[in-house]
């Protein structure tokens, strides 16, 4: 079909982080856009600056940047303009050695729950890992061995959920979207079929039921 | 289940063990000999896109074909045959599936165990039937989750993984050509089929030890899945890989 068969009831890893990458992070810039107002009257100097007129998005923040200067952007112009060295991410609240501790130590002592990161944790951690790994002020490799054990706690937590697979529904709160998604073709897959079997064996029961009533 | 999916077609062409309630002229050709009308009470096996609309209409249901089929079905003689229990869901592989799910050999007993059990269970709303296989397959999504989520992302190893995997299916599938007598045969302890298959595909010269032993237990395991539950494993594998994949990358 028009759509590859993989990509048909799920999304793929890629474009999870493309989801991601929508939202907003803080940033320091390296650069500065802003036109002081001296400037924007020079003319004579006849140089025209470039701006960011953006469709998706708002561009008042990039059009004002002062170097040094704390700022949000989507997190994909933060991700190009880390590249060529424009700026330096601050890396969100819950992603330090402190706070990741106190969600492993919440997801220990709660075995029937999942703490509440944010909807996009792995995802944020994996790519800032990967792209800005000199911005954070803990050591990297300790971060990633917090996230590491996070998600080994969390998947634990997932196979013993598993065990209650039902017919009707299903509560998940505060999985994360990416666990979501590796989750999803087992447990739609799942329960689609226990509600087959489970439908199969009572609509008669339904439908006369019905039928009687209507009598 | 689409009209155009391919394994429903197949799960159609499954027979079962029927009963004549009427003789019927020129019906001999179901016996192998055309020309000569079918006996009452001669026992057959249809396959169940024949059998289930037989079971259903009657000689006599001309006048009443809009109502219920279940009515007629119930009154029993009115229909022009009648489905007796098939091999499948005798109470030997009952018994089994309520021992022990997780070591049942589905495969073996019927490539397409669970939805010929839905056919069956949607035909005769039998509940307790339903209960049992809601049970089986619980179980068994568990285990098929816990193999599916070990995942190396080693490409020499998944391509020797992969071969050895087909290797084992078509030996498993060339055995089912050449006794097709006993299919519940590997019900009764030791299943001789998978354990001769998972050895003979050249598992554990060639790899480590313990991808080996990975290796070969995974294997023994998806030869004893049903058609659903492998594409079920097949796309839980899939997934857990490619999550696995984008992380370590």
């Amino acid at each position: 079909m028009a759509l590859p068969a993989h990509l048909q009831e799920t999304f793929s890893p890629e474009e999870v982080q493309f989801l991601v990458e929508e939202e907003t992070v803080k940033i320091f810039p390296r650069i500065t856009t802003r036109q002081k107002r001296r400037d924007k009257n020079r003319g004579a100097y006849g140089d025209v600056d470039t701006k960011w007129s953006m469709l998706t998005t708002e561009n008042d923040n990039l059009n004002n940047m002062v170097a040094m200067r704390s700022t949000e952007v989507k997190l994909w112009i933060a991700l190009l303009l880390k590249q060529q060295n424009k700026c330096s991410i601050v890396a969100p609240s819950w992603l330090t050695l402190r706070e990741l501790n106190r969600k492993i130590q919440q997801e220990t002592n709660n075995s029937d729950r999942f703490c509440d990161l944010p909807w996009n944790w792995l995802v944020i951690a994996n790519v800032l890992f990967a792209k800005a790994a000199d911005d954070f002020h803990d050591p990297v490799h300790e971060l990633r061995s917090k996230v590491q054990d996070l998600r080994e706690i969390r998947q634990t937590k997932v196979l013993k959920g598993l065990k209650q697979l039902n017919a009707s529904h299903l509560q998940l709160d505060n999985l994360s979207l990416l666990e979501i998604n590796e989750l999803r073709p087992f447990i739609v897959r799942t329960m689609d079929k226990l509600r087959e079997i489970h439908d199969s064996a009572n609509t008669d029961g339904g439908v006369v039921d019905g039928d009687e009533e209507e009598i | 289940m689409g009209y155009y999916d391919i394994d429903d077609i197949l799960v159609d062409s499954t027979e079962v063990p029927c009963k004549f309630n009427y003789e019927i002229p020129g019906l001999g050709y179901l016996e192998n000999n055309p020309g000569k009308p079918i006996r009452k009470n001669t026992k057959l096996s249809l396959p169940l896109w024949l059998a289930r609309v037989l079971a259903i209409v009657g000689a006599d249901s001309q006048e009443q074909e809009d109502m219920d089929p279940n009515a007629e079905e119930e009154d029993g003689g009115d229909a022009f045959v009648e489905l007796l229990t098939p091999d499948m869901f005798s109470n030997k592989v009952i018994n089994a599936i309520k021992t022990d799910p997780k070591s049942l050999d589905l495969h073996a007993i019927n490539p397409y165990f669970l939805d010929m059990a839905l056919k069956w269970i949607a035909l005769y709303s039998d509940k307790d039937l339903g209960e049992i296989v809601y049970e089986l397959l619980l179980e068994r999504a568990q285990q098929i989750n816990n193999y599916a989520s070990s995942v190396s992302i080693d490409t020499e190893y998944g391509n020797k993984y992969r071969s050895a995997l087909l290797d084992a299916l078509r030996l498993q599938q060339n055995s089912a050509n050449e006794d097709r007598s006993g299919p519940l045969a590997s019900i009764n302890g030791t299943s001789s089929l998978t354990t001769r298959s998972a050895n003979n595909s050249g598992i554990g010269s060639s790899v480590g030890t313990s991808q080996a032993t990975n290796l070969a237990a995974s294997t023994r395991f998806l030869l004893k899945l049903d058609e659903f539950e492998r594409q079920l494993y097949k796309d839980t594998h899939d997934s857990y890989r490619d999550t696995k994949k984008w992380v370590s990358k």
